[in-house]
């Protein structure tokens, strides 16, 4: 405890990333009890109303909605789906990653196979095809399609950082031992290697958002009435010229959430990598 | 020259392998969605008949076995098939003119990013924990996590709403072509320069700082030869061979946010056409666009790996002795 908070006095920037991550964890969750609107509710005397008036905050869209309302609801489902996404592709990628170097041999080499196959097209592409064809994306298909399409970056981690463990002593201790490949891999290596594999998990965090947030843009992620924030983009970009913050107001939003999660990440990997 | 062969063999393998898979998932993915292109063509309120007639002429009755089959195997002598969504509209016909508006695109934004994002990185790396560098830094973390739409937005509100310099979207007017319009290619250029640049950037510098304290580089500047000279002759050449890597690495974001940044600014290149054809549900043409963007993606890499290994003189001599 300690010493994360003398690392924290030593990066001050990462205060402010926890801070903005903190925020829109709290929206998130009690945000929508303060609202005066909902995210669907018409106010349709006040179509695209500007920010500050008629008790709009941020102002309305071209239907009259709330784009405060439409931003905290909107904040729920994509860190829902980003933090799934990241627990879901790293938990998968050091399954694969973890088995492959530790059996090595043939299983590694078809899943050096298979992770070339599905690295041959760009993970936004791969999802978002996948999805469209499949339509009406929820978040649990969502989830899996993100995840799927960044497996092959996690498993790649994953099985690099058991390759360098894997000839430690107490490896070889644990086998003469007797004790099963299961027990070795994952109460023996797994706690050895939780640094860098956190690092990854938060990094995809970062990703994910960016991913889940692009597929939204793309009318490929949670369909409505779900408000979403890529979505609201698209959606309003028709009358950027007449009402900016339309627009601007959701892209503000990510921009926040996807910054303050990257110097996260960018700390997390100072502190447990290269400053041990 | 052996490992240059036996990269280019296994990657073509795997790219071969890359494709089969793929197409063949998508061909049964349209097939057991509900959903059908017939009834999107003519309407809701078209009759039973008259979807069963269409569907026939089509060929969409026959199981999807055989459709695969055709259409791979003429795939395999250059037909890409007929967009099943415009009316049997021969795919080649339309697709390439796309392909080439896409990669002007991303070449712009090629040109646009390489060099400023080199020359930011070897500027923040000589500079080491100055201001500068925190600067560079900061803002190369803060635009390589943003999604290309979001910069997008940000560059059309400055420089197209408020500015007026460039059009809020990048459409050819008809009977024109790409050359006589290239102020459109601008704000979707730099959009995707935003997300490189934080990417190129940090590579650069952090492989800057690492050859600026080796011990050649050291010897130099204490045998007095100019600051300058050093840094560009002596430790530049070494420390972009990892920014080359990443930057082959980072094309499969670049044809990503192609998707992305000309759906933003409707540019008819072939990410939009993909979209509307996953909209449509035309199989053909989903086909024919994520096979084109993989065949790129992949040819792109290899080049990359092949540079690579070509620029670095160790993993050259090593692998001609293999």
């Amino acid at each position: 405890m300690k010493y994360i908070l003398y690392q924290l006095k030593k990066h001050p920037l990462a205060i402010v990333g926890i801070a903005i991550i903190l925020f829109w964890l709290i929206m998130a969750s009690v945000g929508p009890s303060l609202l005066s609107y909902t995210h669907t509710a018409m106010d349709s005397e006040n179509q695209m109303a500007a920010p500050g008036e008629e008790g709009h905050l941020l102002g309305t869209d071209s239907l009259g909605r709330d784009l405060l309302a439409r931003i905290v609801y909107g904040s729920r489902s994509i860190l829902t789906v980003a933090l799934m996404t990241s627990i879901v592709s790293t938990f998968i990628g050091v399954i694969l990653g973890f088995s492959a170097g530790y059996f090595g041999g043939k299983i590694d080499t078809t899943f050096l196979r298979g992770m070339d196959i599905l690295m041959a097209i760009p993970p936004l592409v791969l999802s978002m095809v996948i999805l469209g064809i499949l339509g009406d994306s929820s978040i649990l298909s969502l989830t899996l399609i993100v995840s799927i399409a960044f497996v092959p970056a996690t498993a790649r981690v994953s099985r690099g950082v058991l390759l360098t463990e894997k000839s430690q002593e107490y490896v070889s201790a644990a086998r003469i031992r007797g004790e099963s490949h299961l027990y070795i891999m994952f109460v023996e290596i797994l706690p050895n290697t939780t640094g860098p594999i956190i690092v990854e998990a938060t990094a995809r965090f970062a990703y994910s958002i960016m991913m889940v947030a692009s597929l939204g843009f793309l009318g490929v992620g949670l369909q409505p009435p779900t408000p979403d924030w890529g979505m609201m983009v698209i959606e309003n970009k028709p009358i950027i010229a007449q009402a900016p913050w339309t627009v601007l107001f959701p892209a503000l939003a990510i921009a926040s959430l996807v910054i303050a999660i990257s110097i996260f990440s960018d700390f997390v990997s100072k502190v447990l990598i290269h400053e041990r | 020259m052996n490992r240059t062969l036996s990269i280019v063999v296994r990657r073509l393998g795997s790219l071969l392998a890359t494709l089969v898979v793929m197409s063949f998932i998508i061909f049964m993915l349209v097939e057991i969605m509900p959903g059908d292109v017939a009834q999107m063509i003519l309407g809701q309120s078209a009759t039973e008949e008259a979807v069963t007639a269409l569907r026939e002429a089509r060929g969409l009755n026959d199981p999807v076995l055989q459709r695969y089959g055709r259409w791979i195997s003429g795939v395999v002598v250059g037909d890409l098939g007929e967009s099943v969504y415009m009316q049997g509209v021969a795919i080649n016909s339309i697709l390439w003119r796309r392909v080439g508006h896409s990669l002007v695109l991303a070449l712009t934004a090629f040109i646009m990013f390489v060099p400023l994002s080199i020359f930011f990185g070897v500027l923040a790396g000589v500079k080491e924990k100055k201001p500068t560098d925190s600067i560079v830094s900061f803002f190369g973390l803060a635009t390589m996590a943003l999604p290309e739409f979001v910069s997008g937005v940000f560059l059309i509100t400055i420089f197209a709403v408020q500015l007026n310099w460039f059009p809020i979207v990048s459409v050819i007017p008809i009977g024109e072509g790409l050359f006589g319009n290239l102020n459109i290619l601008i704000l979707p250029a730099l959009s995707i320069t935003f997300v490189m640049f934080g990417y190129v950037s940090r590579m650069q510098r952090s492989s800057m700082i690492q050859v600026m304290n080796s011990d050649y580089v050291r010897a130099a500047i204490l045998k007095g030869m100019p600051r300058n000279y050093v840094i560009f002759r002596h430790a530049l050449k070494n420390a972009l061979l990892p920014t080359i890597t990443i930057i082959g690495m980072n094309m499969g974001w670049l044809f990503g946010g192609l998707v992305v940044v000309e759906t933003l600014f409707g540019f008819p290149g072939m990410g939009s056409l993909l979209m509307t054809a996953i909209k449509t549900r035309d199989v053909p043409l989903i086909e024919a666009c994520v096979l084109l963007i993989t065949v790129i993606y992949s040819l792109s890499t290899m080049i990359t790996d092949i540079m690579y290994s070509y620029l670095n003189p160790r993993i050259r001599f090593q692998g001609g002795q293999r």
